[in-house]
Order: C-alpha cells, then sequence, then structure tokens
C-alpha cells in the first residue's frame, strides 16, 4: 500500500461548479415562448408589415385645413337681474354653419401666401331671414411673406401676432383688443382661434440662440361702437376694431441658458408703451411653470371705457359718470401666473392667477350694484353700466383684479379619441364662476362630433352671476376636408 | 513509454481551456452600452435627416385612425442626443400642428390659435399614437443598459431571432420612458422588440420593429407595431418612410422657429 495519501484535486467540485454555473445562466434566461405571447396581441388586420414603396410617406406641402361645422346653440336668460339687463336679450336658440379656410400657396421657396377665413351663415330667434345677418364673413388672416435673407423674414398683411405662455388670460397679447368674433366657446384656447388679424408689416429675425420681432400696425379707421349680436357686417373686413389706433411692437427672446429663453416686449400702443415679459420653466417631468406680465401707465378699465364710449358716440358727451373714479394715470400691472401639470398620460391641469390692476375693485362692484340697482334697461346709467362690462370682453381683459383660472383637458377618455375639457374661470372676490364643460369625440379622420355646456353660476351680486345669461349648451358636427 | 494522463492534469487543463474561452468570449463580446449604440446606429443615420412617419390606429382590431408626420432630426454633438421637429400632416383637423422637442426645450404651436404651449416631457406620452413614440432617440444617451441574458424569440415575422435582452433604466430626466426591456439581434444589432415601462414600473406599451429595408445608406426597420399594454384592444403602426438626409440648421431648434417651419 502506498502509505502516501494522495491529494485529490477537487475536479469533481469544479466540474460541478461549471455545471452549476451553466444551470444558473440558463435559469436567468427568461422563457422566449413568454415574450412571443405579445405577438398575439397585434391585430390581425396590421399583422403583415406594408414595406415602404416608391412615393411611400410623401408629403403634401403646407398646413392647409378646410372643414364645415354645424352647431346648434340653445342658451337660458336671467329673470331676476339686481340690475337689468340691456335689450334687446341675447338669443334663446342659434344654428350656425361655418365653412372654415386655412390655406398657404408657395410662392417659390422663399415666398408665401397666407389665407385664413371663415365664413357664417347663421340663424337665430332675434334675427329675421333673409337678413344681412344671416351671412358674416371673418377675413382673420391674409398676408404675404418673403424670406429675402436666411431666417429673415417681412411679412405683410392681415396677420394674427399673439404672444403670451399663459392660458386663460395674456397680459402680453397687443393684439387681442376687439379682435375675438363671435365665439362658440369661451374656452381660451378657442377664443384664440376666433379673432381677426391686424394689418401691419411684420418683420422678423431669427438667429441661433434667439429671434427679434417687429410690427407696425396703422391706423386704418376710426374706431366703432362695440358690436351686438345684431349688427354685425357681413362681408367688411371690420378695421375698425384691429386698425383703429396705430400701434408698434418689438420683442425679442434670447436663450440666456439651456432651455430658458424669457422674452421681452415693448409696445406703443396709442399714446401708450407698455412692457412685457414671458417667462416659461420646465420642473420635473410633469410640471411647466410660466408667468406673464405686462405694465404700462394708464387710466381705469372704468375710465378707458367711459372714454372709449364717448370717443365712439356710444356713450353721449353729457353721459353722466355712474362710477366715480379719479381719471388719473399709474402704472398698471398685469400678471398671469401658472403651471400645468401632466397626469398619467392622458390628463393635462393648468391651474393660473390672473391680476388685472386695472380692473373692478371691491368698491367699484359695489358701486355698480348699488348704481344700477332698481333701474329700468333703458336708463342711460343702467346703458353705461353694462357698457363697462361689454368694453372689458370686448378688450378681451379681466373686469375684476383677481381670477383664479383652472382647466383639465383629458384625452382618450373611456374610448380611444374621446377628448373631455372642463373650465373654471372664479372671481375670487365673490366665489363666482364661468364653468364649461366640453366633449369632442374624433369619430374620423374627418369628422368629429361633440358639445359643450356653459354655466355662469354666483350669486345675484357676483361678478358671473349678475350676468344676463345663465348658460348655454351647444352640440356640433364638423367634417373635414 | 506510455504516457499517461493524470486525471487532476485532466482538469486543470479543461480549466485553462474554459477560461481561455470564456475569457476570449469575453473580450469580444460587446458590452450593453456598446450594444444598445450599435443598435441606435440601426435606426438612426449619422447625419441630419428627415422622414415621414405614418401612424395607423387599430381599435379592437380594426384600422380606425391616421396620422402622418413629418420628423426633422439632427444629433446634438454635445449630449448624443437627436433634436426633434416634428409637423403634422394628417389628419386634416392636425394638419400644421408642430411640435419642437430640443432636450427640455418642448413647445407645441397649434397654426389654429397661432401660439406656441411649452409642454412637460411626460406630455410626450399623451394620447394612443403619442409624440414620444415617433421621436428619433438615442437609447445609450439616455438609458443606462445591462444585458439581462440572451434569448431566442419571435420577432413580428414570427421568425426566430437570437436576442441580446437588454434592461434599460433611464439616466436623466429627458428619457421618455422611466424603463425599457429592449431585444437587440445579436450580430446584426437589429432592434426587434421593446417593452415600455412607466415610473411606477407599469408596462405602458409593446414595440416590435419590421421590415427591415435599406435606407440612407443602411438597413433599418421601416415600420414599428406599437401595443397599448394598458388597454390591449389598442394598437398602432408607424411606417416610416421618405427618408432624405437634410441639412437642418441650429437655429430651427427653438419655439420662434416653429411657425416658419415649411416642409417643401
Amino acid at each position: 500500500m502506498n502509505g502516501r495519501r494522495r491529494r485529490r484535486f477537487p475536479y469533481a467540485a469544479l466540474v460541478g461548479g461549471l455545471l452549476s454555473a451553466t444551470a444558473s445562466i440558463a435559469a436567468e434566461e427568461p422563457p422566449a415562448s413568454q415574450q412571443n405571447q405579445d405577438l398575439e396581441l397585434i391585430p390581425p388586420a396590421a399583422q403583415q408589415s406594408s414595406m415602404p414603396t416608391a412615393g411611400h410617406g410623401k408629403t403634401a406641402a403646407g398646413p392647409q385645413r378646410l372643414y364645415v361645422e354645424d352647431a346648434v346653440t340653445v342658451s337660458s336668460q336671467r329673470d331676476d337681474l339686481v340690475v337689468a339687463a340691456p335689450l334687446p336679450p341675447n338669443f334663446n336658440w342659434q344654428e350656425r354653419l361655418f365653412v372654415d379656410a386655412r390655406r398657404q400657396w408657395d410662392i417659390d421657396e422663399s415666398s408665401h401666401l397666407f389665407y385664413s377665413d371663415r365664413l357664417n351663415l347663421r340663424a337665430e330667434n332675434d334675427i329675421s331671414a333673409p337678413d344681412h345677418e344671416n351671412a358674416i364673413n371673418d377675413l382673420r388672416e391674409a398676408y404675404i411673406s418673403f424670406e429675402p435673407l436666411i431666417r429673415t423674414y417681412f411679412d405683410l398683411g392681415r396677420i394674427n401676432l399673439k404672444s403670451g405662455v399663459a392660458l386663460g388670460y395674456n397680459p402680453t397679447d397687443y393684439f387681442k383688443a376687439r379682435a375675438v368674433v363671435e365665439p362658440l366657446s369661451a374656452d381660451p384656447t378657442v377664443l384664440r382661434e376666433d379673432r381677426l388679424g391686424t394689418v401691419m408689416l411684420r418683420a422678423e429675425r431669427i438667429w441661433q440662440g434667439g429671434s427679434v420681432t417687429a410690427a407696425i400696425a396703422p391706423a386704418l379707421h376710426a374706431a366703432s361702437p362695440i358690436y351686438t349680436n345684431l349688427d354685425l357686417p357681413s362681408f367688411d373686413p371690420m378695421l375698425d376694431r384691429t386698425n383703429a389706433q396705430s400701434r408698434m411692437l418689438l420683442k425679442g427672446s434670447v436663450n440666456i441658458a439651456p432651455d430658458f429663453s424669457p422674452e421681452l416686449l415693448i409696445v406703443r400702443d396709442g399714446n401708450v408703451t407698455k412692457l412685457g415679459a414671458n417667462l416659461t420653466e420646465v420642473v420635473g417631468q410633469r410640471v411647466v411653470a410660466y408667468a406673464e406680465w405686462s405694465s404700462s401707465r394708464q387710466t381705469s378699465l372704468i375710465d378707458d371705457a367711459w372714454r372709449f364710449g364717448r370717443q365712439t358716440g356710444t356713450l353721449p358727451e353729457s353721459a353722466p359718470r355712474p362710477l366715480s373714479d379719479d381719471g388719473h394715470e399709474s402704472f398698471v400691472n398685469e400678471l398671469a401666473v401658472g403651471a400645468s401639470y401632466t397626469l398619467g398620460t392622458s390628463v393635462t391641469l393648468n391651474l393660473e392667477w390672473h391680476w388685472n390692476a386695472a380692473g373692478f375693485s371691491s368698491s367699484d362692484w359695489n358701486q355698480w350694484f348699488a348704481v344700477g340697482r332698481g333701474r329700468s334697461a333703458r336708463d342711460p346709467v343702467t346703458l353705461e353700466l353694462w357698457f363697462i362690462r361689454d368694453y372689458a370682453l370686448d378688450q378681451q381683459e379681466l373686469i375684476g383684479r383677481h381670477a383664479i383660472f383652472f382647466r383639465a383637458d383629458w384625452v382618450d377618455v373611456f374610448v380611444p379619441k374621446l377628448e373631455l375639457a372642463g373650465l373654471v374661470d372664479v372671481d375670487p372676490r365673490d366665489g363666482s364662476a364661468l364653468l364649461q364643460f366640453s366633449a369632442d369625440y374624433y369619430v374620423a379622420d374627418k369628422w368629429t362630433v361633440g358639445g359643450l355646456i356653459i354655466a355662469y353660476a354666483g350669486g345675484r351680486l357676483s361678478d358671473f352671476g349678475s350676468l344676463p345669461q345663465q348658460g348655454s349648451a351647444l352640440v356640433k358636427v364638423i367634417r373635414y376636408f | 513509454m506510455r504516457f499517461r494522463l493524470d486525471p487532476a492534469c485532466l482538469a486543470i487543463v479543461a480549466l485553462l481551456g474554459a477560461t481561455c474561452v470564456i475569457a476570449r468570449a469575453a473580450a469580444e463580446a460587446p458590452t450593453a452600452q456598446e450594444i444598445v449604440m450599435a443598435t441606435d446606429r440601426v435606426r438612426n443615420p449619422g447625419e441630419p435627416f428627415r422622414l415621414t412617419v405614418t401612424l395607423t390606429e387599430y381599435v379592437a382590431g380594426s384600422e380606425r385612425n391616421h396620422d402622418r408626420l413629418v420628423v426633422f432630426s439632427k444629433e446634438d454633438p454635445g449630449t448624443r442626443q437627436f433634436r426633434n421637429l416634428i409637423q403634422y400632416v394628417e389628419p386634416p383637423r392636425d394638419a400644421g400642428k408642430k411640435v419642437l422637442l430640443d432636450g427640455h426645450s418642448l413647445w407645441f404651436f397649434d397654426p389654429a390659435s397661432k401660439i406656441s404651449i411649452r409642454i412637460s416631457p411626460q406630455q410626450r406620452l399623451l394620447g394612443q399614437a403619442a409624440i414620444g413614440d415617433v421621436l428619433t432617440v438615442n437609447l445609450a444617451a439616455d438609458y443606462a443598459p445591462t444585458v439581462s441574458g440572451t434569448e431566442t424569440i419571435k420577432d413580428a415575422a414570427r421568425t426566430d431571432r437570437n436576442c441580446w435582452h437588454l434592461d434599460l433604466r433611464a439616466a436623466n430626466d429627458q428619457a421618455v420612458y422611466n424603463r425599457i426591456e429592449y431585444w437587440i439581434e445579436q450580430r446584426s444589432f437589429y432592434p426587434i422588440k421593446g417593452k415600455f415601462y412607466s415610473d411606477s414600473g407599469r408596462l405602458l406599451k409593446i414595440l416590435y420593429y419590421r421590415g427591415f429595408a435599406e435606407q440612407l445608406g443602411a438597413v433599418r426597420p421601416t415600420e414599428a407595431v406599437i401595443i397599448d399594454a394598458v388597454d390591449t384592444s389598442l394598437a398602432t403602426t408607424a411606417a416610416f418612410g421618405d427618408y432624405r438626409f437634410q441639412e437642418i440648421p441650429d437655429a430651427w431648434f427653438q419655439r420662434d422657429y416653429l411657425p416658419r417651419l415649411q416642409i417643401q
């Protein structure tokens, strides 16, 4: 016997270890069959690849859009107003048929023609037919654009020049006054679409890291009285609304830091100079914070309205001034601060606070109700009180000092292609609110059906609760071409 | 003289041999990062380009809606990430809408309202056919990948593909998804399949690439099938066509250029 005990090499352990490692790797591999089950989720109609062929994916040039929309609205009025509403009352029902076109023609690579127009055919309980009020044409835009140098542009014609980063109120949107025409919705995002451009010459230069825009809009027509639902011109560019005073605008933005490019604006509007700024910032994955500010030396909304009423002849020279105001000028700040929040993969929420230092103070509101209470609808004082509120609406200005705005947008609700939107515009002074709920269902690529409900809620002595309209409901169908 | 091989020597030789093979294989096997970079190159041309994406949405198996978008993409040499400009061509109600996606600078322009609205990164995922699904992205720039293993899975045409199975975790806040599982074919680096997860770990989408064909000097996928994993009755196909190299100045990637963007 070999008395020497041989030391055994642990090859069994080695082989065992290798086998174990192999087994371990095999165990970590996910079962491929499980992955292959996902293939069953591909719809049979989408099983076959549509391999690209010649011409596949070719694109049409230009952002063209043409649609016909039919909308029926019914509205209800209040009959217990503290301040009697001016006559005639708002319509009870309205039927509108639109032909809405937005076209672009390319003259050559650097010259383009733009055209945007909406023809309205309408019938209402308070418009007899046939009448010129049955047909109204809104020429929103018509201009020619040149690019003589790379990214240097000159545009001439009627142009919708808009500014602002907020959703519910845009203090820096200096061409918004009087431009909104017969909107169907109270949603600010829709109001921006239903508005007339201003005749102007615009120049813009864009370079890497910034841009600058200058615009000159001459006065082409005398200012006209505020239009009502019943005295709109049929086929008229309505330059009296958009070019009643000369305006000059200069705005620019520079990329100060990555993803941060504030916009600064200066405007000469008649005899008033206004300064403005727009800021936005992304906060995390879901939040965009923004602020919009404008400041100018001017009088209050009440004084502005009173002056405009006299200028256009709506208010006689001898008209009383039912709301006392000193008429002096001061620096007036307007502000919109807010944020959007994206919830999941289908909901976007916006919350904003609006401030207009020129708007009604609490004492102005108290005075408005106290002076108007008990007067008839035809009383000159009543007419003047309502004129101030109509003026604020026509100018797209806040009538109160503060507002809280909330909007929610929900896409693919319950079923694909159903979009719901709701907004609340609250006057925090009295808690009254404008509420709107809308639904749009994109039935097919070229068809949309929808509806909306608007309600003006609040007490009799509140901002929204004192309006003659109580609410309205609308249904619509749209066919795109 | 008879040579006798001791079992211990045999084991040592086997061990050395195995070690060499493993070491050599390890030396040759690409890292997870290299795999993702290689598959990025398959999907994305190296030069600035534009393409047209045609989206077809299916609801409960039936073809329902169509979108067509033109995407302009250019790689940022600093971040290695793509900057994107997107313009909707169809459907008619969306024609002319544009989106800028450049790092944190995300803007949406609507020609009807003529205003640009800043959007959050999360808004890239809104809707069935989300903007995030048609973006040109370099996954290697935004995700930290690891190789989970190798698998043979069936591609969209039910052909077996030997794939690396990778797990990609968002490495920065520009990543569209929090986590992606990705299957990439070995040797060709073709992307075959992806699974996309939300921040909460919920499976949002399953994606299959298919229709590999020569485009802009390389074989690339020309179609993707995107399955909504939350509501599996929804699916979308995205066909990539009309590829063109195009000079895209950096000045295009800012809010004020959006209204000026023209599709020629």
